[in-house]
């Protein structure tokens, strides 16, 4: 987050754009949007002072939800977009969202650079271990015995993607997980993120109700972490490994800092138009 | 009832503020439901919802009066002293189907206002104000009406324990 003047007043409803969204009754996208606006409506954020970037999925629908400005990208290239977004307009608090398939799939390079390289933005994960706006198929944190879709009907077979733990590795220095069935606590969690300078990743555990009903069960299976957020990477690590992927704070935080290419000299409209043509 | 620590409200404006949050966050959420439930093609049960989110309207207006003129404080949403995850007249998501009946429904709603009942009965029940008290057992009075009159709208539905239809075109079909 940036020296954005607050604007006060302002409500959650006021961040909604009012398009009604396509997600199925009982996803806990639904939830991750009011976690959102509320995140922003408590940060009191001038609504042209945002931006939320999202790649392609159900999840990645929220730019159309949030009247922030936005951009539905293409699938896995939400982190380069907003990258490229936040070089050029430093003063923006970039908001990145997207779905485990389009983040740790087809996105999985970009989530690995953008962790790296600790540009001064949020990234929120819906987790619901499926690609859903395909219609069902196991995604790269989909359990290897998952048997619920014909293009797997033995399971997928191989290990689970952990993100906490990739994005440890990888250098993030924010990571936190929350649940949607806990909309206020996940709302805490996307305040400390945003506010937190670098790259802050928040993996929210999201149900998907049409594909994956089974996860109903989640609710019982979350529970706070335990420990305080740690700074010491090796004692992350430990937790992030030993932990079944259902506690949820924050899991490490350290501050490092922030990557911020220089400004290049600008081109006025002119000089542009020499280049391109419009 | 049993006081749950740090859940016990001790003024008046505090107090308001929880109950105009848990009215306003209802009537979102019905509101929500209602565009749901009609992008999903399920026209009669976005009805239900809208004629709910109505109702929630009135109730909001006519607990917002009782704040007029009084300055409410500022409290981060995770701050909150509900004893739900979310505001308790906002419901259990997992409980919603684009199939979902009219008295699947209404018995959602019944659950919302048991447990704004159930908050306001709390509040009642152990803040040391006596204002808030007093305004807190209005409330969950008001709350047991709301419940009385969703039980009787069940009552009167030709049938009021239907499962949701089977979907003929279900989405979990690939290929």
């Amino acid at each position: 987050m940036h020296g954005n003047t607050p604007i006060t007043g302002l409500k959650p409803k006021d961040y909604k754009t009012g398009i009604k969204p396509v997600w199925c009754p009982g996803c806990g996208d639904f939830s991750v949007l009011s976690a959102v606006t509320k995140a922003l409506a408590h940060l009191a954020l001038p609504h042209q002072n945002v931006a939320m970037i999202s790649g392609i999925g159900c999840s990645s629908r929220l730019p159309a939800y949030t009247s922030v400005y936005g951009f539905h990208g293409v699938h896995g290239r939400a982190l380069a977009l907003a990258s490229g977004l936040k070089a050029a307009r430093p003063d923006l608090t970039v908001l990145v969202a997207g779905g485990d398939g389009d983040g740790f799939s087809i996105g999985g390079n970009h989530f690995l650079h953008a962790c790296r390289r600790n540009m001064d933005m949020t990234y929120i994960v819906m987790d619901n271990e499926v690609y859903g706006m395909t219609k069902g198929q196991a995604s790269p944190t989909t359990a290897p015995d998952w048997t619920q879709s014909k293009l797997t009907p033995h399971g997928p077979g191989v290990p689970q993607f952990i993100p906490a733990a990739i994005a440890l590795v990888s250098g993030a220095t924010f990571i936190a997980r929350g649940f949607t069935g806990n909309p206020n606590g996940l709302t805490k969690l996307l305040v400390e993120a945003i506010e937190h300078p670098g790259f802050s990743f928040v993996q929210a555990l999201s149900p998907c109700p049409t594909y994956r009903p089974e996860h109903k069960a989640w609710k019982k299976q979350v529970r706070p972490v335990e420990e305080e957020a740690t700074s010491d990477p090796i004692i992350a690590a430990q937790r992030i490994q030993t932990d079944d992927g259902m506690s949820t704070g924050v899991l490490y935080q350290t501050t490092v800092p922030v990557w911020q290419p220089e400004q290049g000299i600008s081109a006025d409209t002119g000089q542009l138009e020499e280049v391109f043509f419009v | 009832m049993t006081a749950i620590p740090n859940l016990i409200i001790e003024t008046l404006p505090e107090f308001l503020l929880h109950a105009i949050t848990l009215e306003r966050e209802s009537v979102e959420r019905y509101e929500e439901l209602g565009d749901s439930m009609e992008v999903h093609n399920n026209p009669q049960i976005a009805a239900v919802f809208r004629k709910l989110a109505r109702y929630g309207e009135l109730h909001a207006n006519e607990i917002e009066q009782h704040a007029t003129g009084l300055e409410l404080p500022r409290i981060p949403p995770w701050d909150f002293k509900w004893t739900t995850p979310e505001s308790p007249e906002t419901g259990d998501m997992e409980q919603l189907h684009y199939l979902m009946t009219q008295g699947q429904a209404l018995i959602f709603a019944l659950h919302n206002e048991t447990q704004g009942r159930d908050f306001y009965a709390h509040v009642a029940a152990t803040s040391t104000n006596q204002e808030v008290r007093e305004l807190a057992a209005e409330f969950a009075e008001e709350e047991t009406d709301h419940m009385n009159w969703l039980n009787a709208w069940i009552r009167n539905l030709a049938d009021p324990d239907s499962v949701s239809p089977e979907d003929l075109d279900p989405p979990n079909v690939t290929e």
